[in-house]
């Protein structure tokens, strides 16, 4: 019985697979990535850190500190106006891109308005309980907050679960 | 050279070692790849391998036992210095076995940043995320990430190790991880009978580790 060949197989075997998709972004298309694509996405990490910022002052055991609410919440509510310019034609997934913006930003455009008006108003909604002092009212907002966010996730975004 | 076949690796220890060498690469490729339902059962499956693995190091067979190839550091130099009677004995050398455990604690340590990883508002979490807060979960999503490049690290190093002793040594030791056997200098005895039983008991522990874990690690009493 020679088991030779059998030897460097299952060494390569895995060592393929790691690589194998190392070289993922080999099909992008021709020329510069679009600037937006940059821009969006350190844009939506600046809204996602200030949201878990929020989330951790209604931690259990922990005094909120309502101004970092209100500083957090105006972030994403400035953060939420800006993404209107981010979201270029031939900038998402279908045109090659490593994005996760989906088609459906540009097919459904009025739909795509809706869910960055409904950040808009619920990030709004936020900073002004916050702003007011209200820390029961606005510890009550930071969930249709996230709902918003997750709203938008789940029809634009590269499903990933 | 005078050389007998002799059993050196028990099924569990096999199937445990070529089941991490195929989960690990399926698990950086469903992460990259946001394909979380899949990542979340293999790295559940992975846990089970691991801590299956973990007890049959204290159970099985001669050379899946941690004290049987654990040696100390003096033992290490000894081997390092030039005293390899590879052919005199089975299992791991002196140098490669703090490789294994090195190897086995990475993958313990990333599959256990794993279970507190992830954003409830942002993709998936794993099944412990909610027992941690939102900024601890963000670090340890972190570590997770960066983690994984240590264990990449010590598998590069474990292969490199392979292929020095196939290469140089001619030594048939991915050969005896698949079939369990390997030529040995006569007098070198066979590995201890595997103990079912026992193989089943860790099985058991194992799965209800990995239960216990995917229901979120209610309070056991």
């Amino acid at each position: 019985m020679n088991r030779i060949p059998l030897r460097p197989l299952m060494i390569a075997a895995p060592l393929a697979a790691l690589l194998a998709a190392c070289g993922g972004g080999s099909d992008a298309p021709e020329g510069e990535e679009p600037a937006e694509l940059e821009l969006r996405h350190e844009n939506f990490e600046a809204i996602s850190d200030s949201f878990k910022t929020i989330r951790a002052q209604y931690e259990e055991g922990k005094e909120t500190d309502i101004v970092m609410v209100a500083a957090a919440a105006r972030d994403i509510n400035e953060r939420a106006a800006a993404i209107e310019d981010h979201f270029p034609e031939g900038s998402g997934r279908d045109a090659g891109w490593d994005t996760e913006a989906l088609p459906t930003i540009w097919e459904k455009p009025a739909e795509f308005t809706a869910a960055q008006q409904k950040l808009l108003e619920e990030s709004a909604k936020l900073l002004e309980l916050a702003e007011a002092g209200d820390v029961a009212g606005a510890g009550e907002q930071v969930g249709p907050l996230g709902a918003s966010c997750k709203n938008c996730h789940d029809t634009f975004r590269l499903d990933d679960d | 050279m005078l050389s007998r076949t002799v059993r050196i690796w028990d099924l569990p220890v096999r199937l445990t070692h070529w089941g991490f060498a195929l989960i690990i690469p399926a698990m950086w490729y469903t992460g990259e790849n946001g394909e979380w339902a899949w990542h979340f059962r293999l790295g559940l499956l992975l846990l089970g391998l691991l801590v299956f693995r973990i007890i049959w190091g204290f159970m099985g067979t001669e050379t899946a036992r941690f004290s049987s190839f654990v040696k100390g550091p003096l033992a290490v130099l000894r081997y390092l210095r030039g005293n390899h009677e590879d052919s005199a004995t089975k299992g791991h050398n002196p140098l490669g076995a703090p490789s294994v455990l090195a190897l086995l604690a990475a993958m313990l340590v990333q599959v256990g940043l794993g279970l507190f990883s992830g954003d409830p508002y942002d993709g998936a979490t794993g099944p412990l995320n909610a027992l941690v807060g939102v900024m601890t979960a963000d670090t340890i999503t972190e570590l997770h990430e960066v983690f994984f490049y240590v264990v990449v690290a010590l598998i590069a190093v474990h292969l490199a190790a392979i292929a020095f002793y196939t290469a140089v040594k001619k030594q048939k030791l991915v050969g005896a991880m698949v079939t369990g056997a390997g030529e040995k200098a006569p007098g070198v005895p066979d590995n201890t009978p595997a103990p079912w039983g026992r193989a089943l008991v860790s099985l058991v522990i194992a799965l209800a580790v990995v239960a216990w874990v995917w229901a979120g690690a209610p309070p056991l009493s």
